[in-house]
């Protein structure tokens, strides 16, 4: 089993949206942010997943077992957007109740992260929402899970506890036997530390790579009209007219540089490539 | 071992992470037989992905600057100084080679070339 | 399971302020002679334990809790014993109560009165509660609160405008002689109100998607 988790042929549809064929792996040891505009797909296929949807078709196996099966949860840990613990109870109800939710749930861990948060045992309803982003993190880790599904992370945590965030992160996979699935905006932390990248957009997986492979080989070349018109369609992915020029993505910047005879090519980043991807023409 | 990554430059991290390694390996700096960090420990230190490290140290392993010894980690392999000097040398033909032609396209003399590099050379030292 | 249900009870406890001070106002209450005690704790118990429902739905307990081991299962089975467990604890109670009550008025209490009328309310709190639980499931709270406000008031219309066409009395009293049963037949019944109205339940939260 090298693939902790697998996604074949993932398809749902709803009235108004629609996933289509979400196929992507995620290896041992490796970290894969699902990136996309928001509503593009990426909590559903978290929830199909987690089999919080069901009516799905296509093929999803986790630690190369089916997700229906439900031993595979003792395993998984989960930070979903907006889902949690009722918040009239508290970090210590949390603690209670998961000893007996989860075989490996160790109470220790779980204050150890409580005490490095410095979240006090008080009605969730009272944390604010980065204090309560904390308790559902901490809440992931405490049982030993070997994959994380983490939907919007950091969303609400400033640069430093994001930074904090990202290096629990790391540390967790410093066991080779574990994988994190993450969704995030917060692009910059997923180019630091994802091994891969998925992005989806409007249902459909339109790239899933190494994010060395990215942000090495994609560019972005800047230049002028005169410029572009020279250059021939098939080697670029999309471009951007602005103000004051051209914005082309291109595929490899080495060969584009070989070939052509334009100074500037930029590497992208994550955000930058989201946009040419959508906004961007052909 | 320090290692210095700059998210900026148009070199790819994982050749930051190996240009350096190498070069400390050169210098002696990192000895024989010396285990280098885990791939994911250092990682995690550098807060780059494990791909980019892992990718680093196959090179070096590629190139013969370190051994991998399965299950134990990555340790620096006994070179041949001659030949890692002979690549060094490589390189700066290759860097020399351009700077000559940029000058024999714009006249500019051998001898002015030549003073050029010794100022540089003393600037650097 | 366990888990789920000590995630139900610290909810419950949350408002255990409120009921303690709840049966110190009855007590008062009923000193002076206003109500009858047996009555309001099983309708407070039950506001209780729906508000559990509301914020499990307010923050999306129930998506989340699918994710947990055995989530969809334990979700639903806890959610009925804890509400079994609550209704033992407001029975016990209640009894406590009627007999310090009556201790204090100085009155010769009738034992198996007071058990009956008890088993009574608690057995109509289970009827009310066993009929919501699936709407709540397949519904979610809000909307089950409004159905549940109008099937209940069909009923009362349905059954006013029979009585006024048919004479019930005769029935009742064909009735009377399962008197005797009465508290084999209440918890009888309860048993398979309860068991029913869990596997309608459980079927529902089984495929139901966020």
């Amino acid at each position: 089993m090298d693939n902790i988790l697998e996604i074949k042929n993932l398809c749902k549809k709803y009235d108004n949206f629609e996933l289509k064929n979400i196929s992507f792996k995620l290896p041992k040891g490796m970290i894969m942010g699902l990136i996309g505009e928001n509503g593009a797909g990426k909590t559903t296929t978290i929830k199909a997943i987690l089999n919080i949807i069901t009516s799905y078709s296509g093929d999803i196996k986790i630690f190369g077992l089916s997700n229906k099966n439900e031993t595979i949860k003792e395993d998984i840990g989960i930070v979903l957007d907006d889902m949690f613990f009722p918040e009239i109870i508290t970090p210590k109800d949390i603690n209670n109740s998961m000893k007996n939710i989860y075989k490996n749930w160790d109470s220790k861990i779980f204050n150890d992260y409580l005490k490095k948060f410095s979240l006090p045992n008080k009605q969730i309803k009272t944390f604010s929402k980065g204090m309560r982003k904390k308790l559902e993190i901490a809440t992931s880790l405490s049982h030993h899970p070997k994959l994380l599904i983490l939907d919007e992370p950091t969303s609400g945590l400033d640069p430093i506890a994001r930074d904090e965030v990202t290096n629990i992160l790391q540390k967790f996979i410093e066991n080779e036997n574990c994988s994190i699935l993450l969704s995030s905006h917060n692009t910059t932390d997923l180019e630091h530390i994802a091994d891969y990248i998925t992005f989806i957009n409007n249902g459909e997986v339109i790239l899933s790579k190494t994010t060395n492979e990215l942000l090495d080989k994609y560019g972005i070349v800047k230049c002028t009209e005169k410029e572009f018109k020279d250059i021939n369609t098939k080697d670029y992915i999309k471009y951007k007219k602005t103000k004051y020029g051209y914005e082309i993505l291109v595929e490899n910047k080495k060969d584009f540089k070989e070939k052509y005879n334009i100074k500037i090519i930029d590497k992208v980043t994550l955000d930058e490539l989201m946009i040419l991807m959508i906004k961007g023409v052909k | 071992m320090e290692i210095i990554i700059s998210n900026s430059s148009d070199v790819p991290i994982y050749e930051q992470i190996k240009e350096q390694i190498k070069v400390k390996i050169i210098s002696n700096e990192l000895k024989e037989n010396e285990l280098l960090p885990s791939i994911r420990t250092l990682a995690k230190d550098l807060r780059c992905s494990v791909i980019t490290t892992k990718n680093a140290y196959e090179e070096l392993v590629k190139e013969g600057y370190v051994k991998n010894v399965p299950s134990k980690g990555f340790y620096v392999a006994k070179i041949n100084v001659d030949l890692a000097l002979e690549e060094q040398l490589n390189k700066i033909e290759n860097f020399l080679d351009k700077a000559v032609h940029i000058a024999i396209i714009n006249n500019v003399s051998k001898k002015i070339l030549k003073n050029m590099i010794d100022i540089l050379y003393e600037e650097e030292k | 399971m366990i888990g789920f249900i000590k995630k139900d009870l610290a909810m419950i406890k949350s408002n255990f302020k409120l009921l303690g001070f709840l049966v110190i106002i009855y007590i008062v209450m009923i000193l002076l002679g206003y109500m009858d005690i047996s009555f309001i704790l099983p309708f407070m118990s039950v506001m209780i334990i729906i508000s559990t429902f509301s914020y499990d739905n307010y923050n999306k307990w129930d998506a989340y809790s699918i994710s947990l081991p055995n989530g969809r299962k334990n979700n639903v089975k806890s959610k009925y014993i804890t509400t079994i467990l609550m209704l033992l604890l407001v029975s016990i109670i209640i009894v406590i109560l009627s007999f310090i009550i009556s201790y204090i008025n100085t009155q010769t209490i009738n034992y198996e009165q007071t058990l009956i009328s008890t088993l009574g309310t608690i057995f109509g709190t289970l009827l009310v509660l066993t009929f919501m639980y699936p709407i709540i499931y397949k519904f979610g709270v809000e909307k089950a609160r409004i159905l549940i406000f109008i099937i209940v008031f069909g009923l009362a219309i349905i059954i006013g405008l029979i009585s006024k066409y048919i004479d019930l009395s005769n029935i009742l009293k064909s009735l009377s002689f399962l008197e005797n049963y009465l508290v084999i037949i209440l918890i009888i019944t309860s048993i398979i109100m309860v068991y029913i109205s869990y596997k309608i339940s459980e079927k529902i939260f089984m495929n139901k998607e966020f």
